[in-house]
């Protein structure tokens, strides 16, 4: 629907008028061929009832409609109008162009938006100020929010209702999983193996947690620590987060009675020298030792590697 | 009333007023109410038809959704056309229809209408009585078009055959229209009318 005729200063040319409202161009599109141009809001609701052009019938779809030629534009651009709130006291005439800004700003607006200063703060269109009563709209305004406030809570009963329900569904199917457990043998295997599942991927998870380290000299290796060495060691590892679950096998694994026959003597450690630069080890902060875990060294052979893995303690030489 | 459609005929109403046909008297327009919804129209008979000489009253609704959808428009004068029902003075025009388009205006669509009074679409006809005698009498039906012309459009040519045989219709007591439409349909046997009045 384009801009009424009679609130434009002085003739408007033909050539400026949509054929469908008979106003003037409002965000003009033409068709293709025949260039016959209309509003845009226009010639979308003609096609949305019948896909022609409505002066010579020639077919056409929206997606078909283009932007109208620079100089249509700018003829549009210099037609003077007056403002929509004329009849609201607004005086201005202005440039086509600057209409949609100037009425943004209008005050003459009745409709725009003000701040009651008479205590309730709340923005009111302008027109309903002189009716406006600031406890009756902070009244209803606390109505409103109390309705909210009880259909919160009554979602809120809702939910926890629920949430209880589920809580003694779930507790249900722990009993009859236990039940089975232990009445059947092929489901308790198939529950252990779960288990041992959980718990490789909670070290493979606190493995990728660990830094790097890097041993410079393999030569530092303490191959028969202490117990106050391995105590030491222990703390720190249960500071780090180790699983429990590996710990102590862990630690037990810090001394060459335990470790696999490639380590276990003096002999055979130096036949694998050249192997020891293979093995991915992992920090233990601020420990000359590192923690050589089977999940990150499935690539190293089997005389060389135990479960869950070993930790190895240096006299020096670890990065 | 949508401001679209208001707009539109006001606008379309003083293009009317200003247009060359209404200098010619060809085509007129008047308001009937003032909020722009229902017009009066008025056509002259086209020259070298059997409606020479009669103006054709017209009675134009614009709906709600105007330019989208056309106007209503009746012939309000009875005619005799195979297009328009010589009952209801309901129109068989396709720009009334489905072939309407938002560009066009009442103006257009009076001249529109003289145009179909010129050139008739026995083909296609609203008045299946009126298209048959056309295709099967076509000299019958000028010559009954010229008396309804005559009779209701205020047009010149007296066939005085014609009207004596109302006349004597209307002395048995029937109705002057009724008469007329009895007469018409029956290529004007008196016979054959009174028969079928009176059945």
């Amino acid at each position: 629907m384009g801009f009424e005729i009679n609130r434009f200063q002085g003739d408007v040319d033909e050539e400026l008028i949509c054929p469908i409202c008979s106003a003037v161009l409002e965000d003009p599109l033409q068709a293709p061929e025949c260039e016959h141009v209309f509003c845009k809001a226009c010639i979308t609701q003609w096609i949305s009832r019948q896909p022609t052009c409505p002066v010579d019938r020639q077919n056409l779809t929206s997606a078909q409609l283009t932007q109208v030629p620079r100089i249509l534009r700018n003829l549009l651009a210099r037609l003077t109008i007056s403002c929509d709130n004329a009849q609201y006291g607004c005086t201005r005439v202005l440039n086509l162009d600057t209409l949609s800004t100037h009425l943004e700003e209008c005050e003459h607006n009745p409709k725009r938006p003000v701040l009651c200063e008479q205590g309730c703060a709340l923005v009111i269109p302008k027109d309903e100020l002189k009716d406006h009563n600031c406890i009756k709209e902070l009244r209803s305004l606390i109505t409103k929010q109390q309705q909210k406030m009880n259909e919160y809570q009554h979602e809120f009963h809702e939910l926890r209702f629920f949430i209880l329900e589920q809580r003694r569904e779930m507790q249900l199917l722990k009993d009859f999983m236990r039940a089975l457990k232990t009445s059947n043998p092929s489901m308790r295997a198939i529950a252990d193996a779960m288990d041992r599942d959980a718990q490789d991927r909670e070290v493979v998870r606190w493995s990728n947690s660990l830094q790097r380290a890097r041993v410079t000299r393999w030569g530092g290796m303490i191959s028969t620590p202490d117990d106050a060495l391995q105590r030491m060691i222990k703390r720190t590892l249960t500071e780090m987060g180790c699983p429990i679950h590996i710990l102590d096998d862990l630690m037990e694994n810090c001394h060459e009675c335990r470790w696999p026959p490639g380590l276990c003597s003096l002999e055979t450690r130096q036949n694998n020298r050249r192997q020891y630069e293979n093995y991915v080890c992992k920090r233990v902060p601020g420990k000359q030792a590192v923690l050589v875990l089977h999940c990150d060294n499935q690539h190293m052979g089997e005389d060389m590697m135990v479960e869950p893995g070993l930790v190895m303690i240096f006299a020096h030489g670890v990065e | 009333m949508a401001n679209i459609a208001a707009q539109r005929i006001k606008r379309e109403f003083k293009e009317v007023i200003k247009s060359e046909e209404v200098a010619k008297c060809a085509i007129k327009l008047e308001l009937v109410d003032n909020n722009y919804t229902e017009l009066k129209g008025e056509i002259a008979g086209p020259p070298d038809t059997p409606y020479e000489g009669g103006n054709f009253v017209l009675e134009i609704k614009v709906p709600e959704t105007y330019p989208f959808n056309p106007p209503k428009v009746r012939f309000i004068t009875k005619i005799w056309h195979p297009n328009i029902s010589s009952v209801t003075g309901a129109i068989c025009l396709d720009i009334l229809k489905d072939q309407w388009a938002a560009a066009m205006t009442l103006r257009t669509v009076l001249l529109s209408l003289q145009a179909l009074l010129s050139a008739a679409e026995p083909d296609d006809p609203q008045d299946a009585v009126v298209a048959r005698q056309y295709k099967e009498n076509l000299d019958m039906f000028k010559l009954t078009a010229r008396h309804w012309t005559n009779a209701y459009a205020g047009g010149p040519s007296v066939n005085s055959e014609c009207d004596d045989k109302i006349k004597r219709l209307v002395d048995m007591g029937i109705e002057e229209h009724q008469a007329r439409v009895a007469l018409s349909s029956y290529n004007w046997d008196l016979e054959r009318a009174t028969e079928q009045l009176f059945s």
